[in-house]
């Protein structure tokens, strides 16, 4: 695998600037904040409402506005790329077709995160407005719903390696369906018998499970993630999406265009 | 310069193989102008989409200045022109090549006056900050060419480089051509318009249906037709 730093940062800003000059994207993100700071406004407002009710559905929205974007960029963007044709500038040039994936698949996160941030800190300064107070929890959450979007960018990139932008978003959509139900799946498999214990075990252990990304809970109770938690949830990431990377790479290595 | 040796390809359409090339032999001499002639679907784009690694090649070798043609060290002496050329949208004429230089790792500080300068001479120094998105077919087609020209080729290979321009740009086109013949660089373009061939290839091959099926200088194809484009349709004709 050659792979080579500077043709992976230059893809890497052409694809977070192509991004961010996308109105699409704009309105999105334009959507989502709106919700989420009406969300927190109208959730104070009504009367007995706790707080930490209110964070955890503003932190549901934030996951759900950053899944759609996730989605939405994973999948159209590289299919774009092939059906405008933009690929034949790129790989006729003298780079691998490692370098030009992960450039992408950077570039991706990079755009992703930035919409996070932004979603964040909407959500911070409205709670810290309503409330008077900052809370760390969210940041942890946010941060995990960051690695969650990332994991799942590299499952958009795999699919749109082999099949089209609305076959990759709904098989990634439904990734994300299987992957929540994580625990679920777990807890059938153990009541089942046979055969379908075994394929439900398989289920769990092949699909993410994207319940570990998931602290809207710990808001709840203030509590915060400690050391040992984040860490396995960063290596679970870490393994995870690198094995979704290298098979899509596979693929794409030897794709024609 | 550039070397095909048995080159064959099919695509795999809808579970069935379609043979598209059938041992495709060709060999384009250092610093010459080398047209590839065809029908429409007889091959051309294909056969430079393999040259340039778009495609895979089923079997035979190519090769770029003794490299093999999919290294990394072959690829940095091409300048590619597809057919219909396409850009980010995105981007400005400028940014395009800023990009493309960024791509061969060209020396940051001379890509900038390096990209107005290419933008000079193919007639876009005015369109340097427009987006490409508000680009004519003719404009795409002259970035492209600018592109193509960004890394100072050896070997330029070009589907089509004529099509989409204006009687002007055709004419601007054929004296950038043979610009860059005269700096050394060696020029691969497919074309159906066969009297401009005649006018600066020194070399031609005919491909049909996915063979060659002559190669020579223009003026011993043709031999006693009048022009190559009615020896070209007599040979295709014939097949
Ligand atoms: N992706 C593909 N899948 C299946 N068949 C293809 C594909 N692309 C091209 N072909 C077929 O391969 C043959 C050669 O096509 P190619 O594009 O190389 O022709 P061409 O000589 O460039 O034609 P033109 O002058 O029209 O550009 C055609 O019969 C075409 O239908
Ligand atoms: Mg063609």
């Amino acid at each position: 695998m050659k792979l080579n730093g500077s043709i992976i940062k230059s893809i890497a800003i052409n694809t977070f600037r192509e991004t961010v000059r996308d109105k699409l994207l704009y309105s999105l993100l334009g959507f989502a904040v709106l919700t989420i700071a009406a969300s927190l406004l109208a959730g104070s407002v009504s009367l007995g409402q706790d707080a930490r009710v209110i964070q955890n559905f503003g932190i549901t929205a934030l996951l759900v506005f950053l899944l759609i974007i996730t989605i939405f960029i994973g999948t159209q963007l590289v299919y774009r790329e092939v059906e405008r044709k933009t690929i034949y500038l790129t790989l006729s040039k003298p780079l691998t077709r490692e370098s030009f994936y992960l450039g992408k698949y950077i570039g991706l996160c990079l755009t992703i995160a930035v919409c996070a941030l932004v979603m964040g800190v909407v959500f911070l300064a409205v709670l810290r407005w309503k409330t008077g107070q900052f809370s760390t929890p969210v940041i942890w959450a946010t941060s995990f719903v960051i690695l969650e979007a990332w994991l799942l960018t590299a499952v958009g990139l795999l699919f749109s390696s082999f099949t089209s932008a609305l076959a990759s978003a709904v098989y990634t959509f439904g990734i994300v369906l299987i992957g929540h139900s994580a625990t679920t799946i777990w807890i059938l498999s153990q009541k089942s018998q046979g055969i379908l214990r075994y394929v439900l075990e398989m289920v769990y252990y092949l699909f993410p499970n994207l319940e570990k990304f998931n602290l809207r809970n710990e808001i709840v109770y203030n509590f915060q993630p400690d050391l040992q938690q984040v860490l396995l949830v960063v290596a679970y990431f870490i393994a995870y999406t690198a094995a979704v990377l290298l098979a899509g790479l596979a693929i794409f290595r030897r794709d024609e265009f | 310069m550039l070397k095909i040796d048995k080159l064959v390809k099919a695509y795999q359409f809808r579970r069935e193989t379609v043979p598209v090339l059938h041992n495709i032999s060709l060999e384009v001499p250092r610093g010459k102008i080398f047209g590839f002639l065809g029908a429409n679907g007889a091959g051309k784009t294909t056969t430079i989409k393999v040259i340039v690694d778009l495609l895979f090649a089923d079997s035979g070798t190519i090769m770029i200045d003794n490299l093999p043609h999919s290294s990394i060290k072959a690829k940095r002496l091409i300048g590619f022109m597809p057919e219909q050329p396409q850009f980010y949208h995105h981007l400005s004429a400028r940014e395009v090549l800023l990009f493309v230089g960024e791509l061969f790792e060209l020396d940051p500080k001379t890509v900038e006056t390096k990209a107005k300068n290419l933008l000079r001479q193919v007639g876009l120094a005015d369109a340097e900050n427009t987006v490409v998105r508000r680009f004519s077919k003719g404009m795409h087609q002259r970035l492209a060419f600018a592109v193509a020209l960004m890394n100072d080729p050896k070997l330029l290979i070009m589907d089509e480089p004529l099509d989409g321009l204006d009687p002007l740009g055709r004419l601007d086109f054929k004296r950038l051509f043979l610009e860059q013949k005269k700096l050394g660089t060696t020029i691969f373009l497919s074309s159906h318009i066969l009297s401009d061939v005649e006018e600066i290839c020194d070399e031609v091959a005919i491909i049909n249906k996915g063979q060659i099926v002559k190669q020579g200088t223009p003026q011993k194809l043709r031999g006693t037709y009048p022009t190559l484009e009615e020896y070209f349709v007599s040979t295709v004709q014939k097949q």
